[in-house]
């Protein structure tokens, strides 16, 4: 066995699984405070990307700047389609709601071709080219820089809802609306904080991996194989999100270097099939008993 | 950004300005004889559309110019076509609804899945001959697809001109080694296997196969297989953009000298557009002229002034563009030969006359006399990217596969 190849593509596969924690955070955070299982947060990763494209490329501002005002962009965008799409279907079905947000998925990827066609496109480079070794290993730096960068936010975020009062009422609601409701707490106004977060994780996430990646129209596809993730660490657990991801990263990428590519799929899916029968609420997610 | 929106807008204005003129010119000569329909399933959404917009283009610019040019045998020709979204079901149905309330003797196919799927009606029907957006291997099957062909060198024939030409590289008299990355589709597929004999016949070793899922985030373990094997080259496959620029960008960065290589729909200028320094050196296999090489004839100078007249501030046509103009200027070929013999424009009749082509010339589009083989154009010329000129230039001559 080559140690130092299993060390390397190990550390790959790792770095790459903080980067589905990151977009699984943003799939968690929604689900946990609204019960809203978003299947547009892939499109919304793809729209902060080509945000970041307009600002960095087209109007060739510094990446430094285009890259907070394209997540930030992402965020707002994720709190319009709360505030103007998702509300106003408030106690109608689940099935519902979760029709609506493939429809804001197909919407953007719309707007998207409209605007910036459908041809593959690169993001401008902003992240440093030195090839980075921890020892002997070899890490790609794009990966290497965008898991510090997507750490750095998870770092945050956790505090964030650790000790802020926004934190606390996201979580309070997430817990039991109705006593979140009771004690004050205006729960609208969180359900819309939930969708602002959610997006701003994914779009973070979006631009990174469309750093490594590229980008096109059909770039959103990503946030649905990241639902493996959530799945696997329980839908409304953000720990299980985080470990998930990471695991998910590894095991794809080994399964792929050792396998073959096209053992990628199916080595992420054995495993969610396998969490599926014995914790079909995840690793970490609620088991919720419904007593009749 | 608004610009941009602006001038999308004008573009398909213009766009629509050729259709509806093409629409209005064609009752005025049909008065003298009948429309030959040129049809067409076009993903102009979806993701082939960033190939499928420019091969419309191609297909209307072509249906201009022979109408200016006095269409068919005096027929003028009329382009149908519907948008499918790159979806086989979609491709389907738009087939039934031109070619039923059209009579349509050729047709562009815009898969190989929709191509796969309409053969078996196709060859009931005997009516059109099909050509398309796809260069599979399995469609120069002449028993299964008779009414079939690819407007070039299939991608097994594409892998041929690659190895022919990687082995002519060799030093102290060794033959390269070469690695394969491919996508885990069936285009990605296609010519692995035909490759690897072919390589082995020709005496060059393939070091290493990777395979990369569809969509694939980050490829950097792969890249790390590689740099343990140190391929002379790496020949992508089933690509349009990413992955090819992260094996290109980390390799370099790791110090391999490896030289790097793509097929058809891996080798327009999109990836110098959006690469830029990084993708000098790139090769591509490519069967026709570049839209901005330096390569001249009759054909190559009527497509570009035909370019330029329909939409001025287009610049650089892609090779989609081309690739529709060539596919078009087939069936003029095939429908011309076939009514010259005073036959019937059956797909039997015009798959004969495919066939009888031989040592023709394209008027530059293809820079030698072609001939075709098996339902196919097996020829193809080696092309290098100058990053710094931002154009591809040939670095061989034409091969013409045997």
């Amino acid at each position: 066995m080559d140690w130092l190849f299993f060390g390397e593509i190990s550390l790959a596969g790792l770095a790459m699984g903080g980067l589905y924690a990151l977009i699984g955070l943003g799939f968690v955070i929604i689900y946990k405070a609204t019960r809203v299982i978003n299947f547009a947060i892939g499109e919304i990763m793809m729209f902060a990307a080509y945000l970041f494209l307009a600002f960095a490329g087209g109007m060739e501002m510094s990446p430094w700047v285009a890259l907070p005002l394209a997540v930030l962009g992402g965020s707002v965008l994720g709190g319009v389609i709360e505030k103007v799409m998702i509300r106003p279907m408030l106690g109608e079905s689940s099935i519902s709601v979760v029709m609506v947000t493939i429809g804001i998925a197909s919407i953007l990827v719309g707007v998207v071709e409209m605007i910036w066609g459908a041809d593959p496109q690169l993001l401008p480079g902003f992240l440093p080219r030195k090839p980075v070794f921890i020892g002997e290993m070899y890490l790609a730096p794009k990966i290497a820089y965008g898991f510090l960068i997507g750490a750095a936010m998870l770092i945050v975020y956790l505090l964030y809802f650790r000790f802020s009062r926004g934190g606390v009422a996201l979580r309070a609601t997430a817990s039991d609306q109705a006593a979140a409701y009771s004690m004050g707490i205006n729960v609208r106004r969180v359900f819309n904080l939930a969708w602002v977060f959610g997006s701003l994780a994914a779009s973070l996430a979006g631009v990174l991996v469309a750093a490594t990646g590229g980008l096109s129209p059909q770039f959103g596809a990503i946030g649905l194989s990241v639902l493996v993730v959530v799945i696997v660490g329980g839908l409304d657990s953000i720990v299980g999100a985080l470990i998930a991801g990471v695991f998910i990263g590894w095991l794809e990428t080994v399964a792929g270097a050792y396998l073959g590519g096209e053992y990628r799929m199916p080595a992420t899916f054995a495993v969610l099939a396998v969490i599926l029968v014995f914790r079909p609420y995840g690793l970490f997610g609620t088991h919720e008993i419904e007593r009749v | 950004m608004f610009k941009s929106i602006l001038s999308k807008v004008r573009r398909f204005a213009g766009i629509s300005t050729i259709a509806a003129s093409l629409v209005a010119a064609a009752p005025a000569m049909a008065q003298d004889k009948d429309s030959i329909v040129f049809g067409g399933s076009i993903p102009l959404s979806g993701v082939f559309a960033f190939a499928g917009v420019h091969i419309h283009a191609g297909l209307t610019d072509y249906t201009s110019w022979i109408n200016s040019e006095g269409g068919i045998n005096g027929h003028p020709v009329k382009y149908v076509m519907e948008d499918t979204g790159y979806e086989v079901d979609r491709s389907v149905a738009a087939f039934k609804k031109i070619t039923g309330s059209n009579t349509v003797p050729v047709y562009y196919g815009d898969s190989t899945g929709f191509m796969k799927t309409i053969a078996s009606e196709l060859n009931s029907r005997g009516t059109t001959l099909m050509s398309g957006a796809s260069f599979a291997t399995a469609l120069t099957d002449n028993e299964q697809y008779p009414y079939q062909f690819v407007p070039g060198p299939n991608y097994s024939q594409m892998f041929g001109i690659i190895l022919e030409y990687i082995a002519t590289q060799g030093k102290d008299g060794e033959k390269p080694t070469v690695a394969f990355v491919y996508s885990d589709t069936e285009f990605g597929k296609d010519p692995i296997e035909n490759g690897k004999a072919k390589a082995a016949e020709m005496g060059i070793e393939v070091v290493e196969e990777i395979v990369t899922k569809p969509g694939s985030v980050d490829v950097s373990a792969e890249i790390l297989k590689l740099r343990r094997v140190r391929p002379d080259f790496v020949v992508f496959h089933g690509y349009v953009l990413s992955p090819i620029n992260e094996f290109m960008v980390q390799m370099r960065q790791m110090g391999l000298d490896t030289q790097f290589m793509g097929t058809f729909w891996s080798s327009d200028k999109l990836i110098i557009n959006k690469m830029g320094a990084d993708a000098d050196g790139y090769m591509g296999v490519m069967p026709y002229n570049y839209y901005d090489s330096a390569e001249g004839g009759p054909m190559l100078d009527a497509l570009r002034a035909t370019a330029e007249k329909s939409d001025p501030d287009a610049g650089y046509r892609p090779t989609g563009y081309m690739q529709g103009w060539f596919n078009a200027m087939v069936w003029t070929e095939v429908i011309k030969r076939t009514m010259d013999a005073g036959k019937e424009l059956t797909a039997e009749n015009m798959a004969e006359s495919l066939a009888s082509i031989k040592d023709w010339d394209t008027g530059g589009i293809i820079g030698i006399p072609v001939t075709v083989q098996d339902m196919s154009f097996p020829v193809g010329r080696i092309w290098r990217v100058n990053a710094k000129e931002a154009r591809y230039e040939p670095v061989s001559d034409w091969i013409h596969l045997d």
